[in-house]
C-alpha cells in the first residue's frame, strides 16, 4: 500500500489527466446506464408513455408570455373594477370597501349598533306604532327599585336648580342635556317642573339604550291633540336619557304613578291626572289649603274633555281631586326642601303661593291648557 | 520491462478506484453528475431520444442492451461542457490530495 501511494506522486501530469478522464468517462457511464435501466423498467411496466398527450391539446395548454397576460392568458387585473351593490342601501360600493361599508349600514359592532337603532327609533316614531303598548318585558329588570325613589329625587332636586332656564326650544338644550350625568333632563323638557321627570326607574337605570330607544315618542313634535289623546292612552313619561315619552301602558312598571301624573301636570294642566290614584296618598306634607284650592280649580275645570275619564279606563272624576291633591302637596314637599325653587310648575306654583312669590311668576297653566278653556 | 510497467498501471489505478470508493469521493461525484444532468436537461433531451428508439423498435422488443447501446453514445455527447469541467476538476483535486500523500 505504501509502496503503491509512493509511485502514485511519481506520476506526471500527463498521466493524472489520463486517469481524470477515465474517471470521468466511467461516471457518465454509470449515469447512462442508470437512465438506461429506468426507461427498460418503465417500458416494461407501462409508464413510460403516460405523460404523453398529442400535440393538439398540448397547444390548448401552451404558457401565455404577453404583457398584460398571465400564463394562462387571462387579465389579472380585472378584479379591480367591480362593483357591489348594497342590498340595504342600494348604493354600488367598490368590492374591497363593500365589507365596511356593510358593517356600517347593517349596523353590526358597536357603535353602528347604536346608529342603526336610533334610526329604527326614528322611522318607528314616524308610524307612530302602538304595538309595544303592552310591552311588559322590561317588568323584571333589576334598574327599577322602589327604595331608590327618595334619594334619587332628592339628588335630583340638588342638582337641578341651578341650572340656566333655557327656552324649551333652544339649541343649546341639547348641549346642556350631557352634562350631570342625566340629571340635566329638566332643561330639555321645562324649566318649570322639576318633577316632570321620572325619578325612580330612570335615575338608576346603567343602560340608557336598553328600552328607551325603540319605545319612546319625541313628544316636542306632537300637537296638542296628539299630545292628549297620547297621555290618556299610554305612560307618556318622558325619559331622561332619551328625552322620548314612555309608550306602555298606564300601568306600565317603568315608572310610577306620580311621575305619570306630572308630565300629564305639566302638558294638559292640573286637571288632568291618572286615572287611578293610590300610591301617593301616605304623603306626610297633605295641606289642605292647597288641596281645597286644586278643588275649586277642578270644579271650574269640570267641564274639560281632557279628562283621563274619557280614555276608557276605569277610574273617573270622583279621583281627580285626590290625584289633584297629593300632586299638590307633593310638590310643596319638593318646594320646602328648596326654598329658591322657583320655577316649579303648575301646581306647585299654586301651592307655594302664598308663602313667597316666584321669582318668573309661573303661569299656573301652560298654554295648552288655555287652548281647551 | 513493459509487461511490468502495463501491470504496474494497472495495479495503480486499481489503487486509485479503490480510495475513491473508500472515501466515498465516487458516490459524491456520481451524485453531482446526476443532479447536474437533470438540471440541464440532459436527461430530458435522452428521454425524448428513447421513445423514438422505442417507438422503432416496438414496445414489446426493447431489451437493456438494445437501449445502452442506442443510449450510451448519445447520452455521452450530450453531457454539457460546464458539467464535464466541474467534474474532471473535482477529479483532479482528489487526485492531487491522495498523490501527495
Amino acid at each position: 500500500m505504501k509502496m503503491e501511494e509512493m509511485s502514485l506522486s511519481g506520476l506526471d501530469n500527463s498521466k493524472l489527466e489520463a486517469i481524470a478522464q477515465e474517471i470521468y468517462a466511467d461516471l457518465v457511464e454509470d449515469s447512462c446506464l442508470g437512465f438506461c435501466f429506468e426507461v427498460h423498467r418503465a417500458v416494461k411496466c407501462g409508464y413510460f408513455f403516460l405523460d404523453d398527450t398529442d400535440p393538439d391539446s398540448m397547444k390548448d395548454f401552451e404558457i401565455v408570455d404577453q404583457p398584460g397576460l398571465d400564463i394562462f392568458g387571462q387579465v389579472f387585473n380585472q378584479w379591480k373594477s367591480k362593483e357591489c351593490v348594497c342590498p340595504n342601501c342600494s348604493r354600488s360600493i367598490a368590492a374591497s370597501r363593500f365589507a365596511p361599508h356593510l358593517e356600517k349600514c347593517l349596523g353590526m359592532g358597536r357603535n353602528s349598533s347604536r346608529i342603526a337603532n336610533r334610526r329604527i327609533a326614528n322611522s318607528n316614531n314616524m308610524n307612530k306604532s302602538e304595538s309595544d303598548q303592552e310591552d311588559n318585558d322590561d317588568i323584571n329588570d333589576n334598574d327599577w327599585s322602589y327604595g331608590s325613589e327618595k334619594k334619587a329625587k332628592k339628588r335630583k332636586s340638588d342638582k337641578l336648580w341651578y341650572l340656566p332656564f333655557q327656552n324649551p326650544n333652544s339649541p343649546r338644550r341639547s348641549k346642556s342635556l350631557k352634562h350631570k350625568n342625566g340629571f340635566s333632563v329638566c332643561t330639555s323638557a321645562s324649566n318649570t317642573l322639576p318633577l316632570l321627570f321620572s325619578s325612580s326607574g330612570e335615575l338608576s337605570n346603567s343602560d340608557p339604550f336598553k328600552y328607551s330607544h325603540s319605545t319612546g315618542i319625541s313628544y316636542e313634535t306632537l300637537g296638542p291633540e296628539e299630545l292628549r289623546s297620547l297621555l290618556t292612552t299610554q305612560c307618556g313619561v318622558i325619559s331622561e336619557h332619551t328625552k322620548k315619552m314612555c309608550t306602555r301602558s298606564l300601568r306600565c312598571p317603568q315608572h310610577t304613578d306620580e311621575q305619570r301624573r306630572t308630565v300629564r301636570i305639566y302638558f294638559l294642566g292640573p286637571s288632568a291626572v291618572l286615572p287611578e290614584v293610590d300610591s301617593a296618598l301616605d304623603d306626610g306634607g297633605f295641606d289642605m289649603a292647597d288641596s281645597q284650592a286644586l278643588l275649586s280649580r277642578l270644579q271650574w275645570d269640570g267641564s274639560s274633555d281632557l279628562s283621563p275619564s274619557d280614555s276608557g279606563s276605569s277610574k273617573t272624576s270622583e279621583n281627580q281631586g285626590w290625584g289633584l291633591g297629593t300632586n299638590s302637596s307633593e310638590s310643596r314637599k319638593t318646594k320646602k326642601k328648596k326654598s329658591h325653587l322657583s320655577l316649579v310648575g303648575a301646581t306647585s306654583a299654586l301651592g307655594s303661593s302664598k308663602k313667597k312669590k316666584p321669582k318668573p311668576p309661573a303661569p299656573p297653566t301652560p298654554s295648552i291648557y288655555d287652548d281647551i278653556n | 520491462m513493459v509487461v511490468s510497467k502495463m501491470n504496474k498501471d494497472a495495479q495503480m489505478r486499481a489503487a486509485i478506484n479503490q480510495k475513491l470508493i473508500e472515501t466515498g469521493e465516487r458516490e459524491r461525484l456520481k451524485e453531482l453528475l446526476r443532479a447536474k444532468l437533470i438540471e440541464c436537461g440532459w436527461k430530458d433531451q435522452l428521454k425524448a431520444h428513447c421513445k423514438e428508439v422505442i417507438k422503432e423498435k416496438g414496445l414489446e422488443h426493447v431489451t437493456v442492451d438494445d437501449l445502452v447501446a442506442e443510449i450510451t453514445p448519445k447520452g455521452r455527447a450530450l453531457v454539457p461542457d460546464s458539467v464535464k469541467k466541474e467534474l474532471l476538476q473535482r477529479i483532479r483535486t482528489f487526485l492531487a490530495q491522495h498523490a501527495s500523500l
